[in-house]
């Protein structure tokens, strides 16, 4: 009860009140600028979160996170762009709905059911994340290694089309990870006499880099002026009796597809869209209606990809895998902080727990009010012109980069990562196993390491969690592979 | 699972496959592990102990992803180039663009320490708003002045960053 308590007291200080409508103001804003992602927004807020005490700063990178998932949906709408890769599955009836003169009703049902969605998935980080890190707790060396290789496995599953490619991104963010001091002797590694070096690459420079600049680098790459307006007459708001009854069965759908990817590390509410927008069109008694303005289409699409986020929070807080590639981000700015996410935290900090939950859950509603009331107005935001925004992004990542160090050596490693990030984004590498890779690295090597010596190469295959963990591994990434080559036989034996 | 496609949305064109891209990116990436690999075996130790050392993570990883690479490469030479869904096309003018910025972030970077952050952001901000086709007061001075102004106030006096 003290810790319940002392979590919900922490959120009633007023700079945290301050945190949170900052962030949820960002987060709106962010989803709604198509292109501006919320891993983007995340890492580049990091940067001016670390000199805050960690409740402020969880305050402003959660409600971004819960914001923009509000906010990315009204391009998604209105103009059929996706406000960020999360609201992809909403333009499919989204857009349509949009074009029959239903504009209101589907910015208003997708509020509601994306805050049902977070709420739902909330439910499932109460009473599923302490279990969790408990049995956590109980993991060797072993486990611990084969626990960042599943999660670097799934990482690199999802993120891209090549699993080779990706396998190479994580390799190459291990290496990254191991520049600087050794974990366990101490030892200079790849320094090159260089002292800033000594400490590792500051990651938070490398993320801010790689998600927030190389971004900003491939729109200014593949920019063209279209003219696509948003509609300006958006129908009624409010939906009818049969419409929420309408809504009862693909919401049940998408929030359970949505907490199962969202907790498989790395998956995020892009993924659960689609998905969730697919198994709802199936067990759908009007399949035909889905990708031409269904109801059903919507609140499936919009509830999966929010439920994600509870699922999400319980890999990263209760096993320190990152859930998706925004707690990827966020894991880089509560180490700085000095909180390790992973098992050990609930007994360290079980209060923070609680203002997790709470900041999640006051943002999932305030974030449904400022929805219901203010769409109207927040709808000329998109005719915003991009020197404006892409200036200021800019400016952002390198002033917000600059604060974690107050070193300009900081400022280049985060330019250099942004250039690097833009080639392999445009070559087919994602940048999240590489995030991950840089994170994770210490972790596994002195993992790793200590098994090895402890107990030799068996203890890998001897311990049943280690072993069932590293098998699959395997099989996320054999899994995609199998997938294609299915796909491709019946593609031949279809022609 | 079909996604629909009768949305009637802006179609931006894709990034076309790349046979000589895919060979050059394989061959970067290998040459890249194999230096890895090379420079972990040359590290210094205060304690040669052989085994589980510090140079031997380094090296796995050195080794591991020269093997990726190279069947990377040898994909990238024998089979078809991937396709690059997800990828638009970049323009000539983006490119341009793309240069010219990472130029100027680079000189507003060496800048700062020299001119001091009140001088050399509006500057910075301003030059960043006319490339990317910013005209007149509102975009060229306005802007600049109030977002310098705004970050200024946000990080020097509130959160105590020295800028």
């Amino acid at each position: 009860m003290t810790v319940f308590v002392d979590g919900i007291a922490a959120l009633l200080d007023p700079t945290v009140a301050a945190c949170f409508v900052v962030g949820l103001l960002v987060g709106t804003l962010v989803g709604l600028f198509p292109g501006v992602t919320g891993s983007m927004a995340v890492a580049l807020a990091s940067g001016f979160t670390l000199t805050l005490e960690p409740v402020q700063g969880l305050a402003v990178l959660l409600t971004i996170y819960v914001g923009a998932n509000y906010g990315d949906r009204i391009p998604s709408i209105l103009v059929n762009t996706p406000g960020t890769p999360a609201a992809i599955a909403t333009t499919f009836d989204g857009y349509p709905m949009a074009r029959q003169g239903r504009a209101g009703l589907a910015l208003v049902s997708s509020a509601m059911v994306t805050t049902g969605g977070i709420l739902l998935s909330m439910v499932l980080f109460v009473t599923a994340a302490r279990p969790v890190a408990q049995l956590a707790l109980e993991f060797g060396p072993a486990e611990m290694f084969a626990l960042v290789v599943f999660g670097l496995a799934v990482m690199v599953s999802v993120s891209g089309d090549s699993v080779l490619k990706g396998l190479i991104a994580g390799v190459a963010g291990l290496v990254l990870a191991t520049v600087g001091r050794d974990p366990i002797t101490g030892d200079a590694r790849f320094v090159f006499g260089v002292n800033d070096l000594n400490s590792g690459l500051p990651f938070i420079a490398v993320i801010i880099g790689l998600f927030g600049v190389a971004e900003l680098f491939d729109q200014l790459l593949t920019h063209r002026p279209h003219t696509v307006k948003p509609l300006s007459s958006l129908g009624r708001w409010w939906p009818t009796r049969s419409e929420y009854r309408q809504m009862a069965r693909p919401f049940g759908v998408g929030g359970v597809v949505g907490m199962v990817v969202g907790v498989v590390p790395a998956a995020g509410g892009d993924i659960a869209g689609l998905i969730g927008w697919d198994r709802a069109k199936r067990l759908s008694r009007e399949p035909e209606r889905f990708g031409k303005g269904s109801l059903e289409g919507l609140t499936a699409a919009d509830t999966a990809s929010s439920a994600t986020l509870g699922g999400s929070l319980t890999t990263t807080m209760a096993l320190g895998i990152p859930g998706d590639a925004v707690m990827a981000v966020m894991i880089g700015s509560m180490i700085i902080w000095g909180i390790q996410p992973g098992p050990s935290l609930f007994t360290r900090n079980p209060e923070l727990m609680v203002s997790i939950a709470g900041i999640m859950v006051m943002a999932a509603l305030v974030s449904l009010a400022i929805s219901l009331v203010r769409t109207r107005g927040i709808v000329r935001l998109l005719d915003l012109p991009n020197h404006y925004l892409w200036s200021g992004i800019l400016l952002c990542c390198i002033v917000g980069t600059y604060a974690t160090t107050n070193n300009t050596y900081t400022v280049w490693v985060m330019l250099a990562s942004g250039v690097v990030g833009v080639v392999m984004k445009r070559c087919g590498f994602p940048p999240g196993p590489v995030v991950l890779g840089l994170l994770l690295g210490p972790l596994a090597e002195s993992n790793l390491r200590r098994a090895l010596l402890i107990d030799g190469p068996s203890s890998l295959v001897s311990q049943p969690i280690a072993a069932g963990l590293l098998v699959l591994a395997l099989l996320a990434l054999v899994g995609p592979l199998v997938g294609r080559a299915r796909a491709a036989r019946r593609r031949a034996g279809v022609r | 699972m079909t996604a629909p496609d009768d949305s009637g949305a802006p179609a931006a064109p894709g990034a076309r496959p790349s046979k000589p891209m895919e060979v050059a990116v394989a061959a970067v990436a290998l040459a890249g592990f194999a230096v890895v690999f090379l420079l972990a075996r040359g590290i210094e130790l205060r304690v040669e102990t052989g085994g589980i050392d510090p140079r031997w993570w380094p090296q796995v990883l050195g080794a591991t992803g020269a093997a990726l690479s190279a069947v990377l490469l040898g994909r990238a030479v024998v089979g078809a180039p991937a396709r690059r869904e997800g990828v638009q096309e970049a323009t000539r003018d983006g490119r341009v663009r793309t240069v010219l910025v990472v130029a100027l972030a680079a000189l507003y970077v060496v800048a700062w320490p020299l001119a001091g952050f009140v001088v050399a952001t509006p500057v910075f901000l301003a030059a960043g708003a006319y490339l990317f086709g910013g005209r007149g007061w509102a975009a060229l001075l306005a802007f600049p002045v109030g977002l310098t102004a705004l970050l200024y106030l946000l990080f020097h006096s509130v959160l105590e960053v020295p800028l």
